[in-house]
This record gives structure tokens, C-alpha cells and sequence, in this order.
């Protein structure tokens, strides 16, 4: 189980803001790894580092080996770097479908001239998206069967959004997954349903990085867990070790009740 | 009943007949129409309208595709237009003493509005919205500019004239071989033969563009317009998708400002104004953006409805082009804010104007019903 993604000393800056500060570490592969932080400790621009939204001022972000850093989103997108957003981000007029087709854009490859011509390949190609885009949304049993796939996107509910960023992020068979709070504004069994469904991914050979604030999630799903605070990592390790690394807890709870909490 | 409902049911009911059935339809309606001259029953005046009906549909059907597909405003399409216009008479009137092939000056004239458009979307298409829309307001109009200075080449304000008609493919082999006679056949001339090569063309354009619009490029290019962050962290190069629009809708114009310039006889910058540019935006608006037939209609109604007016006027209102303009604009204010998806609209603008779409829920409401999960709420 080599390291599928590298962060190397990653820092990244906004006017006199370090967002994030000398950032290391590891993700393996087939692991699930989460960070954890307050708001506004670098969770979100890290995810926007790796996923090359920003560029990093220093350090190094490798995937399999291979530099990713400052290249461009769809470039990162390419080498095998899917992401969902904390704020979702689907394009909401189009269908629950064509959300999903959208987003095997990097591993199709119909040009115009052939799509105009509708040659035999672009049908065969489109054939096998629409197999593919039925696999994907049939992981979320019942949630977007038959005529909801024509639905448009914005007339779904909160969770059925998230599930369908998912799956949208899946459909180009990412080497990394990035989860940006998937669990957001979910109820405590929407969530956990969620939850199974990150394991099974798991299953499935996926390679996941997760940003999330339920700990029940955090605890339920991570090999590994990360805690950042003012952009820097605090602790690393099992979610216990994290859960009760006294910085976790001051950075959470503050000085004193961090002192009350070991007391 | 109420007349919503009335208008529901009528809808419903139009809804079930497949969307190639209509299209079918139009384009026969389209295709029978020069009968009716050669019949008698109207003027040939009415076929000239009828080409420059179609010039406009191509020129829609290509602005279509920036404004309609990626969202991207252009103030100065005709400029394409000019170029393959130009093109055309360059290459084929007695300026240069040339006469390419019909089917060379074409693709020529389409290649050249491609890379002009290649030459103005690379630096522009960084910007967004009302930016991209005074550069190429001022692309637009620094093109006509150059065609009124550029006296050499274009013979300035004056125009070319005296352009050739189009000879198509075996015309110059009949005419070696002595048939004289077979050869006028393929020599296009008449109102009537125009009408049919520009309709051809159309129906052309618009069944390839209805393939591109349902296919991975097309889906990027919505993609793109619905929300370019996510658009470009699911893997698509917005720089790419843009400019390839940008070019290819430059190509449509450019093909159509080819077929004007054959057609028209004499070309000059007066049929490139900025005003051109904007009617053409309207068709696209009027007539619904992203939609195909949506904007066949706008153009054919914001060009011929003009003259079927003015003739209907006749000699009591021989001023009428001077309320044209005042009339668009009406036309597009209330078109704004009752109908602001346009007249034959797209479903993904439907969607973007009207948050809820009546028509689509009550179609799934009905067929979740037949399945088994009907029962369960639509919400969760």
C-alpha cells in the first residue's frame, strides 16, 4: 500500500493570512483518511490546494509520485483527483443524469465533428456512459430511480444532492476522492446512511480524503484522522488518539476547558 | 375552465408528439412554400424574403451556441458574418477577376470566420459577462471600420459588386462536355434556387448542431454556463470548451455571410452595422436560447414578420422601417418579463427562468405513480 497522495510542506497564503502552514502528509491507498479542525483552521483551502483551485505558495503535492501542484483544475481533475464542494455545486438546471454524464467528461472522448456526425463510436460511447451513469446512481437504492433521472438537479432534496455530487465525483473513476463535509445539513440517520455508503466505497477500492465535522462519521468511517488548527496539523493518527490529543481538545474547547477537561 | 388549464392541456398533448415529427413538419412547410410562387399564388418578392429569413435562422443557429450553450454574450457576431461575406466576394466577383469553385469559397469563407473567431476568443474568453460583452461589441465594430477604410481590398463604403452566382459541383465539367443547357441548371440564379440552397443548409446546420447539443461536448458547454467552478473541477478545460464554441459559431456565420454574399449580389458595410448584431441576439432571445427550433422561429418571425407588416401597412405607412427598431424593442420588453424563456424554449432555460416547472413535475408526479416506490414522498 504505497502513498497515492503526497503533501509536502504545502503553504498557502491569502494577504497576511496563512490559510495553511507547511502542511505534510500522507494519504494511502484505499484508505480513508478525514481531517478535522475548527472553522477556518485550512480544511477547505487545503482541499482547494490539492484539488487545484489555488496555487500553493510552497511545498509539494504529489499524486502517485507525480507532481499536481499548480496545475490546473482540470488538469489535477485528470490525473485522478475528483472532489465534491461543502457549498454543493451541481449544475442545477440540468438533470440528475446528465450531472452524472458530465461528469465522465475526462474519461470520454467524443470530439465535435464525430458528436455532430453521431458516428457509430459516439453511440457506442454514449451507451456505455448511460451503463455506467446507472451503476453510479444505483448506489443509492431508490434515491434516483427511473424518471428522477430526468429530474433537474435543484429539484432534489438537500441529501439526494449530496448523495448525486458523489456521484458525479465517482463517474471518472478517480485514483482520489475528495469529500468536502459529505454529510452536511444531513439528520443523524441521513447521515449514517451516508456513512455505510463511504465504507462500502471503501470496498470498492476507493481511495478517499474527507473533510468532515460529525465526529460519528469521522469515527465511524476513518483509518486515519488528521486534525488541522491555524493551518497547521496538530495530531495525527486513530480517530481515539486524535479524539483525545490534548491540542485537539484545546483547539476545540479552549485553554481552560481544555485544562478542566484533563483535570 | 380556466385558460391555463386550457393551454396546459394543449401543451400536454403537443408534448406527446415526438420532437422530430415537428421538425419534419416545419421543414416540409419550409420546403413547399417556393410552390406556392411558382404556383402564383405569391410574389417572388415574398421568396426574397424568405432567403434572407434563412440567412438569419444560420446566423442565429450560430449565435445560438456561444449565447445559448455556454452563456457567453457577443455584441458582435456580424463581424463573422463580414468575414465570410468578404471572403466570398474577394474570391469571387470581377475584383480580383476570380472565380473559385462554389464549394473552395465556402469552406474558405467558413475558415477564415473561424479563425477570426480563433483570434478574438483567445485573448477575450478570460473575461465574463459584461466585459466579454463590450469587447466584442468594439471587436464587432473595429472589423467594420477596417472594411470601410481598407479602400484597396474592399472598395470601402462603396462595396463589391458584381458577384459571381454560385456554380455548384459539375457545373464547369457540363459546360466542357457542350451542355450549356444542363450546366445553367447548376448555376444558382434564380430567387427559387437560392431559397433551396440556403434551405438545405439549414436543415443541415441545425440536425448537426441537435446531435452536438445532446453529446458530451454539448453537455460540457451547459456545464460550463450552469457553473464553471464545478464545471472545471469535473475535468472540463473551460479555455477549450469556450473557444471551441466561439470558433464554431464564427464558422456558421461566416458560412452565412458566404451564401449573402452570393446571394445578395453586392456586398457592402451597411449590411454589417452593430444593429445587425443586436437583431440577431434578439432572435436568439425571442425565440428561446439553447433551443434549436426556438430560434429558427425567432429569427424567421423578427425577420419576416417585419415585412409581412409592412406590406400589410402598404402605401398608408410607407415610414414603417423607421418604427422597426422601436417595435423590437417593445417586442423583447415584454417578451422579458412575460415569457422570458423565449417563445419555443430549451428545458434547461425553462428551468433557469421559471425556478418550478409545472409541466415536468405533474410528469413525474404521474409516472413515480407507476412504479413501485410511488407511494413514497417525492421529497426524500
Amino acid at each position: 500500500m504505497g502513498a497515492i497522495l503526497e503533501l509536502q510542506g504545502v503553504s498557502m497564503s491569502f494577504g497576511g493570512l496563512k490559510a495553511v502552514d507547511g502542511l505534510s502528509f500522507d494519504v494511502n491507498e484505499g484508505e480513508i483518511v478525514s481531517i478535522i479542525g475548527p472553522n477556518g483552521s485550512g480544511k477547505t483551502t487545503t482541499f482547494n490546494v490539492i484539488s487545484g483551485l489555488y496555487e500553493p505558495d510552497a511545498g509539494d503535492i504529489l499524486l502517485k509520485g507525480e507532481s499536481v501542484a499548480g496545475l490546473r483544475p482540470d488538469q489535477v481533475h485528470d490525473k485522478g483527483i475528483s472532489r465534491t464542494f461543502q457549498s454543493l455545486r451541481l449544475f442545477t438546471n440540468m438533470s440528475v443524469l446528465e450531472n452524472v454524464l458530465v461528469g465522465m467528461h475526462s474519461i470520454t472522448n467524443a470530439g465535435v465533428i464525430a458528436s455532430m456526425l453521431r458516428l457509430p463510436s459516439v453511440r457506442r460511447e454514449e451507451k456505455r456512459m448511460y451503463d455506467k451513469a446507472q451503476e453510479l446512481l444505483g448506489m443509492f437504492p431508490g434515491r434516483f430511480s427511473g424518471p428522477r433521472q430526468s429530474q433537474p438537479a435543484y429539484s432534489l432534496s438537500y441529501a439526494n444532492r449530496r448523495r448525486l455530487e458523489i456521484a458525479r465525483a465517482l463517474a471518472s473513476d478517480p485514483a482520489l476522492l475528495l469529500l468536502d463535509e459529505p454529510v452536511a445539513g444531513m439528520n443523524p440517520a441521513e447521515s449514517h446512511e451516508v456513512m455505510e455508503q463511504i465504507k462500502m466505497l471503501r470496498e470498492k477500492g476507493y481511495t478517499i480524503l474527507m473533510i468532515e465535522h460529525d465526529m460519528h462519521v469521522v469515527e465511524g468511517v476513518s483509518d486515519r484522522v488528521i486534525a488541522m488548527d491555524h493551518g497547521v496539523k496538530i495530531a495525527e493518527g486513530s480517530y481515539d488518539e486524535v479524539a483525545n490529543d490534548p491540542q485537539v481538545v484545546e483547539a476545540y474547547l479552549g485553554k481552560r476547558a481544555a485544562a478542566d477537561a484533563t483535570a | 375552465m380556466r385558460l391555463a388549464e386550457i393551454t396546459g392541456a394543449i401543451q400536454t398533448a403537443a408534448g406527446r408528439v415526438p420532437r422530430g415529427v415537428y421538425a419534419v413538419i416545419g421543414f416540409a412547410i419550409a420546403a413547399v412554400f417556393p410552390l406556392l410562387n411558382v404556383a402564383g399564388v405569391v410574389e417572388t418578392a415574398w421568396l426574397r424574403v424568405g432567403v434572407v429569413s434563412l440567412l438569419f435562422v444560420m446566423l442565429s443557429l450560430g449565435l445560438n451556441i456561444v449565447m445559448g450553450e455556454t452563456g457567453l454574450l457577443n455584441l458582435g457576431y456580424i463581424a463573422f458574418f463580414a468575414f465570410g461575406a468578404y471572403t466570398t466576394a474577394l474570391l469571387s466577383s470581377p475584383k480580383f477577376e476570380l472565380q473559385w469553385p462554389f464549394l473552395a469559397v465556402v469552406v474558405l469563407s467558413t475558415l477564415i470566420a473561424m479563425v477570426a473567431g480563433f483570434v478574438i476568443g483567445l485573448p477575450t474568453l478570460r473575461l465574463r459577462g459584461d466585459y466579454l460583452a463590450i469587447v466584442t461589441l468594439a471587436f464587432g465594430e473595429i472589423v467594420r471600420l477596417t472594411i470601410v477604410n481598407l479602400q484597396g481590398l474592399t472598395n470601402g463604403p462603396n462595396g463589391i459588386t458584381g458577384i459571381y452566382p454560385p456554380r455548384l459541383l459539375g457545373a464547369e465539367a457540363l459546360e466542357a462536355a457542350g451542355s450549356s443547357g444542363a450546366a445553367a441548371w447548376l448555376v444558382v440564379d434564380k430567387p427559387i434556387e437560392y431559397y433551396y440552397l440556403v434551405l438545405a443548409c439549414v436543415i443541415v446546420t441545425s440536425v448537426l448542431l441537435s446531435n452536438l447539443k445532446n453529446s458530451r461536448v454539448g453537455r460540457a458547454w451547459n456545464a460550463l454556463r450552469e457553473d464553471e467552478l464545478a464545471a472545471v473541477a469535473t475535468g472540463i478545460t473551460a479555455s477549450r470548451a469556450k473557444l471551441l464554441s466561439v470558433v464554431l459559431s464564427a464558422g456558421i456565420a461566416g458560412f452565412a455571410g458566404s451564401l449573402f454574399a452570393y446571394y445578395s449580389n453586392v456586398i457592402s458595410p451597411e449590411s454589417f452595422l452593430f444593429m445587425q448584431s443586436v437583431i440577431v441576439v434578439c432572435m436568439v432571445v425571442l425565440g428561446g436560447m439553447g433551443s434549436i427550433p426556438g430560434v429558427i422561429i425567432g429569427a424567421i418571425v423578427l425577420q419576416a414578420l417585419p415585412q409581412i407588416i409592412r406590406q400589410a401597412a402598404g402605401a398608408a405607412r410607407s415610414d414603417f422601417e423607421v418604427y422597426r427598431m422601436l417595435i423590437f424593442g417593445i417586442l423583447i420588453v415584454v417578451m422579458v418579463i412575460f415569457r422570458p424563456e423565449g417563445l419555443l424554449p430549451d428545458k434547461l432555460w425553462r428551468r433557469e427562468a421559471r425556478e418550478v416547472d409545472p409541466r415536468e413535475l405533474e410528469k413525474t408526479r404521474q409516472s413515480l405513480f407507476d412504479l413501485e416506490e410511488g407511494e413514497k414522498d417525492l421529497e426524500v
